[in-house]
């Protein structure tokens, strides 16, 4: 074989062998005998190869690119014979000291490669390191993108079909109650996934696990005087690199391949991973945050930026990313090409995405190039891509957000609609009808369908389900603020005493409601969502801001299943009855006549085809329809909800069907006997009566 | 940091008894070990007992082999595998791929006609 001549040094400096590198990829890539470092910095005027072996506080070497080895912005060497099994490495950037110019260059600092495929320094969970005598804290890494994924590919699931579930890795089976021989870890949700195949959904939307730092809060609790965690993981150090203490052998650094056999795992047993993804800010924060990665080594590229030089902060955290900088925009487009095609990764949600339709200066773009590229990107063609369509900023984008055909967005208004009518609140039955039906109001005009709506009740941010129908005030103390954090417009109702309560009658009611929510969020066109622990009653105490808090308030609480079981059963039957009626997962917004002359969708009250629309009403009925789905008896499928969320029962007539059809109840919340009907109950053909806040679920 | 490597036979097995950590620092001396004293084509079993770590590089140098020996439409055997190194390999994915054996005395005879 003849040997390649790029495998050979051209120079020795400090004793290493070295050659010339190349720019491209970014961060740094296996070469024949050796490793390329690859570096941008635009107002940077020198560059240092830092290099440490694994754990050791000084480095074992230092070497800085000659000028020939810079090509435009970028400094590329390639360093032979390193061991990069035991390697660590950083950078030093030389440069200007000039914040009124956006300049923040500081020798002193070593930085972490914004391109690293692993980061060293946070490999165990709540591990502290030496805070004094640690030089470098979040260490770039060598990986090795070889897993043998053998035939697996990423699911590609319809849109309209998903049912996706929110979880984070660690508090998914932290607690003792969650039986795993890894708690808190991939590992550990591996070990869940019969769980979820007996749940029934089909995606899972792990809260962030790009490598973060649990230490970053300094809040203490102020009861227990304990340290306060950043437990949610909002705030990314590496965009490439998995968190390595959420894997079990995150000490031994195979957190890439821990994170890949899960993802293999969820695959081989038909569940989508979704990652939330957070681009709009870093952990460096603002002018006095720390220089761990990109402030040193092109602040004026990555983040955006006031005419004196501080940080602009539309993301409420103290920075906001420059993601509409061709830099930056790049970067993100790597990341995620990196994260479907190496982990097999089927989707991403964006946290506070509007930000990544700001300009340089924080005005929204009309037509944001980074949206589009992610759009049209070739690799994430398949991928699914949804928005968080605001940001701290005041941007409000939900059912504005530029889609390109693409984008999916958390629906905020079918969380706050939902959550107002379950309580009984007036008003609502009009919106209700667009919510259920896909938010037509919000997507139809724009050519945009129905599975563009994620449709949530309860998400990681806010109360759980238990808690909405437990509390009317959110009880943050535990988070160390004063009760200051978290949102205080809930829509929450605590069916008569506030919190814990040993009433019979509060505690049927808050189950009922539960119900009640399920039984509309699983009914609702669209694509329902819901967060880990919810469909067994799940509580955070009150708490709606968790996010600092890594404890047994925030931990999924397994023995809880049992406790309610009922409402497991519930769920399960649900997502089980949405699997086999089509119409409730149609992707499109029709009004049309089907062929048994019943319209695809259709609005009632208590009387059949004569909803209420009024203030008062808190009552209303809609039937689904979908013809020439040949399959089964009928080549109809049809559903009829009723919801009544007055404090009455009443008297529901139904719509009268064609061709010898009859509606059978399915579910009815309100039953005493139970809420799933183990068989399906035929409805008298003038109509059946329905309890005070309950929703009955029909077909025929 | 050292490597000890010794080769026997048993019941038609060619056995190597591994000593010591595998890792990025040792795994070439196993490699070139193996290269050189065993026939990639006749089963072959490692006796793993006294490898008390095994790195990321050291995994991956099984898997290689797993795939050689593989291609030959011959057996790898893992014997003595330690507990913490089996999980390692079972969470991340690479357990599946690999026949294991308490010890060599467990080793199935390949002298004896398979029926």
């Amino acid at each position: 074989m003849i040997e390649r001549i790029d495998g050979l040094p051209t120079n020795i400096i400090n004793g290493y062998k070295v050659r010339p590198g190349k720019p491209l990829p970014f961060g740094v890539s296996h070469v024949p005998n050796g490793l390329n470092f690859s570096a941008y910095t635009s107002a940077g005027t020198g560059c240092t190869l830092v290099l440490f072996s694994r754990g050791v506080l000084e480095p074992f070497a230092e070497i800085e690119f000659p000028k020939s080895y810079r090509i435009g912005d970028v400094f590329c060497m390639i360093v032979f014979d390193l061991d990069y099994e035991d390697l660590e490495y950083g950078y030093r950037i030389d440069g200007p000291f000039q914040p009124e110019a956006g300049h923040r260059f500081n020798k002193e600092c070593i930085l972490m490669d914004p391109y690293t495929k692993l980061v060293s320094g946070r490999d165990v969970w709540g591990e502290e390191p030496d805070w004094n005598a640690q030089i470098y804290h979040y260490r770039s890494r060598v990986s090795f993108d070889d897993f043998d994924w053998e035939d697996d590919s990423p699911l590609e699931f319809p849109p309209e079909d998903l049912l996706i579930y929110e979880a984070h890795v660690r508090g998914f089976t932290k607690s003792a109650s969650a039986k795993v021989a890894h708690p808190g870890t991939y590992a550990g949700l591996a070990e869940k996934i019969p769980y979820l195949k007996r749940l029934g959904i089909n995606a899972i939307e792990l809260m962030p696990i790009f490598e973060f730092d649990e230490f970053e809060n300094s809040r203490i609790h102020p009861e227990t005087g304990e340290k306060l965690y950043n437990y949610w993981g909002y705030s990314t150090l590496g965009f490439f690199a998995p968190k390595a203490a959420y894997a079990a052998t995150g000490r031994h650094g195979m957190q890439v391949d821990e994170l890949k056999q899960l993802v293999k795992n969820l695959h081989s047993n038909g569940i989508e991973v979704i990652l939330d993804v957070v681009f709009n800010h870093t952990a460096e924060g603002n002018e006095n945050g720390p220089t761990l990665s990109f402030k040193g080594l092109d602040n004026k590229t990555y983040y955006m930026l006031t005419p004196e030089g501080y940080y602009f902060n539309f993301s409420g955290t103290g920075n906001t990313l420059n993601c509409n900088n061709p830099i930056v925009r790049s970067l993100v487009l790597d990341c995620l090409r990196y994260w479907a095609s190496e982990y097999h990764i089927d989707g991403f949600r964006f946290d506070l995405a509007s930000i990544l339709g700001r300009d340089p200066l924080g005005y929204p773009l009309s037509n944001p190039p980074l949206l589009e590229s992610l759009a049209f990107d070739p690799i994430l063609s398949a991928c699914k891509l949804i928005a968080e369509a605001w940001d701290a900023g005041g941007l409000y984008q939900v059912g504005s957000f530029p889609a390109f055909g693409r984008w999916s967005e958390w629906n905020g208004k079918y969380r706050d609609c939902l959550r107002k009518f379950l309580k009984g609140d007036a008003a609502q039955v009009g919106e209700l009808a667009q919510r259920v039906q896909g938010s037509p109001d919000l997507y139809q005009s724009s050519g945009r369908t129905p599975a563009t709506s994620i449709n949530f009740i309860t998400c990681h941010d806010g109360f759980t389900l238990a808690d909405l129908t437990s509390f009317n005030e959110k009880h943050n103390s535990s988070n160390g603020e004063d009760n200051r954090d978290g949102g205080n417009d809930n829509h929450s109702w605590n069916c008569g005493a506030e919190g814990w309560t040993d009433n019979a009658g509060i505690l049927a009611l808050r189950q009922k409601q539960m119900m009640n929510a399920f039984a509309l969020l699983l009914t609702s066109r669209g694509v329902p969502m819901f967060v880990m622990g919810d469909e067994f009653g799940r509580s955070q105490q009150g708490n709606n801001n968790a996010y600092c808090l890594d404890s047994s308030l925030s931990w999924v609480d397994w023995l809880q299943l049992k406790a309610n079981h009922q409402l497991f059963d519930f769920v399960t039957s649900l997502i089980a009855f949405r699997k086999s009626h089509p119409c409730l997962r149609v992707n499109k917004f029709d009004t049309t006549i089907t062929t048994i002359g019943l319209p695809s969708s259709s609005f009632h009250g208590t009387s059949a085809w004569s909803p209420d629309w009024s203030q008062e009403s808190r009552q209303l009925a809609w039937m689904f329809c979908l013809d020439g789905i040949g399959t089964g008896n009928s080549d109809v499928d049809l559903v009829y909800v009723i919801a009544n969320m007055a404090p009455s029962t009443s008297w529901f007539s139904c719509p009268e069907l064609p061709n010898g059809l009859r509606w059978c109840v399915a579910f009815n919340t309100g039953d005493p006997a139970g809420p799933v009907l183990k068989h399906e109950a035929t409805v008298d053909k003038h109509g059946l009566l329905v309890g005070e806040r309950s929703v009955i679920i029909m077909t025929a | 940091m050292t490597l000890d490597l010794a080769r026997s036979s048993l019941n038609g097995w060619q056995v190597v008894t591994i000593t010591g950590q595998i890792d990025s620092k040792t795994v070439s001396l196993l490699r070139d070990f193996l290269a050189k004293e065993v026939k990639i084509d006749e089963p072959l079993a490692l006796e793993l007992s006294g490898v008390p770590f095994m790195s990321s590089a050291g995994l991956r140098t099984m898997l290689t082999l797993e795939r050689q020996t593989k291609s030959h439409g011959v057996d790898l055997a893992l014997l003595g595998l330690r507990s913490e190194i089996a999980d390692t390999m079972k969470v991340t994915g690479f357990y599946q791929y690999f026949t294991n054996y308490e010890s060599a005395s467990s080793l199935p005879s390949k002298s004896e006609p398979s029926t």
